[in-house]
């Protein structure tokens, strides 16, 4: 698994993949994507580098505690579903704004998007988290 | 300002779910953890108490989540829902208080506090729903926030973890086979109906049934039903995991799945059978009182067997569980209302009675009763509470299981069901029986040979334990010297069952904002 080609194309990936798994992220509530797919996405970069250049010379560069992003991911998506109350509206009701911007056009900004991104984090920081200490386990 | 009373029914069930993720944030700050999640789930009881008057007083509440109207996921708070909602509130709350000393701090820090949550949150969910498939995936959360709860070590590891391993495989793969089930189930019903929201499926139903074009798999359907609540209950054929999963559980998770998880089949059987299958109820009905009186006759005479405490108690559950059912097969509105009363005091008794089992065996450094002995002397506050269970669970005259157990029997001979109440009367003498042979054995005779088991643990029974058990204990006491407010609440819930039009009424028929 550790040739030299393996690790020479899975740099080449890591930037790649982020960023198209960040687009699935935002593509999502009217196109094909959301939080759950990008999410796995991401985890599936993450997941390469352990394999390809082992979990032990991983840890020394980048060892975040993935429980965490969980934890932010879900509090994140709880309180997008608990501001509308404060408006006056129903658990989960959710709101659409239109901003335009000069060069990128007119953007559609959905509170939704935001329980998306919470999504996203609860994917990576509970697949990874498993990951990790499945594969930490001697 | 954020009105409290109009959100009541979701913040019961999102509360829990956001505890969960500050619970993981705060690993590092114990104290604050145990602090916060007293806290919480002290607001929760309170909010449930508020929850079940408002609902008594104004009728049926509906909650739209997100305002999508008809379509969208609603949350239906009847009576049956936010009574259910305030038992289980009630006893996670004791639950949660005992564990915080019971618990290892390893396994109370990192995972326990977020799972409980997940639990409640699984539990007010499924009793709250009135969509199918919600139902499904509160079930689903329950069963594996409960599976890694069974897995959490208590202090002093008198569980071994390959034990506990074995019973976590079993509860799992049968829940989940269980869940395969009501997919199935509740897919069939969306591909005859195209609808999900229980009081739609209802009103669809009974207009095919009127106009006589009933298809013919609805009355399949309402049996799978049975097929996954029963397991959830563990009643007959499907009772077999309940006695390996209770007893390996830390006892203040054997106090939830005892006292109020296997309740949840039951609160589904009233849900679905009494909401969506009313006209499939004369084959239900001889289904369930056969399946109950099975339950009652297996349970009863394994309980017998028994020399480990824990064991002894889950089978216990298993024949008490036939009683509840029992009530429900036979399906008139005094049946009805005695099984409602009889669960009540069975989930507090039973709740009691585990907390209560995890001092003695912690007293005793060991489970099994054959090893115990003359335990009254050293550790009087633990027998006088497995007494009081005790004569509760097995129905004599002060405790609140009295109350129930002469309610059920009186209103089956009302019913003229004979035969289905002799085998029940019958096997109640054996619950008294096995109950107070396990009190005697432990509390009562010679105390234990001290060379060959070594000494009793010094008493030094914390607050933290005892409360809880004190608390059960009295609301025991409370439901057999006055149980006229609980009969008049499962009259009214009974009421509420078997009319089942002031429900539908209230989610289809409203003002769309």
């Amino acid at each position: 698994m550790t040739t030299i080609i393996t690790k020479t194309v899975t740099k080449i990936c890591i930037p790649l993949i982020i960023l198209f798994s960040i687009s699935l992220l935002l593509a999502g509530h009217n196109n094909p994507g959301g939080g759950f797919i990008g999410g796995v996405m991401f985890v599936a970069v993450i997941a390469l580098t352990y394999v390809v250049f082992g979990l032990k010379k991983m840890k020394t560069v980048f060892d975040p505690h993935w429980e965490k992003w969980f934890a932010f991911g879900l509090i994140l998506a709880s309180i997008t579903a608990f501001t509308p109350m404060i408006y006056g509206h129903n658990f989960f009701r959710s709101a659409v704004h239109f901003v335009d911007l000069p060069l990128f056009g007119e953007i559609e900004l959905v509170s939704a998007g935001l329980f998306d991104i919470g999504v996203y984090f609860v994917v990576i920081g509970s697949l990874l988290f498993i990951f990790k200490n499945v594969g930490d386990d001697e | 300002m954020i009105d409290v009373m109009q959100h009541l029914p979701i913040l019961l069930v999102a509360i829990p779910i956001l505890m969960a993720a500050v619970m993981i944030m705060l690993r590092s700050h114990p104290k604050l953890q145990n602090i916060l999640n007293v806290t919480v789930s002290i607001v929760l009881l309170l909010m449930s108490i508020q929850l079940l008057f408002h609902v008594w007083d104004n009728g049926i509440q509906v909650y739209e989540v997100g305002e999508w109207g008809k379509y969208g996921i609603l949350l239906v708070a009847d009576l049956l829902g936010s009574s259910m909602v305030l038992l289980s509130s009630g006893i996670s709350l004791m639950a949660l208080i005992y564990s915080l000393d019971y618990i290892q701090e390893h396994s109370l820090s990192s995972t326990y506090h977020s799972l409980f949550n997940l639990m409640i949150a699984g539990l007010n969910g499924t009793f709250l729903t009135g969509d199918l498939f919600n139902m499904f995936v509160f079930f689903e959360i329950l069963l594996l926030s409960s599976c890694a709860l069974v897995v959490s070590q208590g202090k002093g590891g008198h569980t071994k973890t390959s034990d506990k391993m074995e019973a976590t495989f079993k509860y799992l793969i049968l829940n989940m086979i269980g869940s395969i089930v009501m997919l199935i189930a509740v897919a069939s019903l969306y591909a005859t109906l195209g609808t999900l929201n229980m009081a739609d499926i209802a009103v669809k139903i009974s207009a095919l049934s009127q106009s006589g074009t009933l298809p013919w798999h609805l009355f399949m359907i309402a049996p799978l039903f049975i097929i996954v609540f029963g397991n959830k209950a563990a009643i007959f054929p499907m009772h077999y995991w309940l006695p390996d999963v209770h007893p390996s559980a830390p006892s203040p998770i054997s106090a939830m799945l005892s006292g109020v998880m296997i309740k949840v089949g039951v609160y589904g059987v009233l849900r679905v059978c009494f909401l969506i299958f009313p006209d499939a109820l004369f084959l239900l009905k001889p289904m369930i009182i056969f399946l109950a009186l099975a339950t009652i006759i297996v349970g009863a005479i394994s309980a017998i067997g028994q020399n480990d405490v824990k064991r002894l108690l889950a089978y216990s559950s298993i024949s008490q569980v036939g009683y509840i059912f029992l009530g429900i097969g036979m399906g008139t509105a005094l049946t009805i209302t005695a099984s409602l009363v009889y669960l009540v005091n069975h989930a507090i008794a039973k709740s009691m009675l585990f907390l209560t089992s995890g001092s003695i065996i912690h007293h005793a450094g060991t489970r099994d009763m054959t090893k115990m002995g003359g335990m009254i002397q050293s550790a009087p506050l633990m027998s006088s509470a497995f007494l009081i269970g005790a004569m509760s669970i097995s129905g004599l005259p002060p405790m609140g299981g009295f109350i129930a157990k002469f309610m059920l029997f009186d209103a089956g001979i009302l019913d003229q069901y004979y035969i289905p109440v002799a085998i029940a009367l019958l096997f109640a003498v054996l619950t008294l029986f096995y109950m107070f042979r396990a009190w005697l054995r432990m509390f009562w005779g010679e105390e234990r040979d001290f060379v060959e088991h070594g000494e009793y643990r010094a008493q030094n029974t914390s607050l933290y334990v005892s409360i809880p058990i004190i608390l059960l204990a009295a609301a025991v006491i409370a439901l057999g010297l006055y149980a006229e407010p609980l009969i008049v609440l499962s009259q009214a819930i009974t009421d509420q069952l078997l009319d089942p039009q002031p429900y539908i009424d209230a989610v289809l028929t409203r003002g769309v904002r």
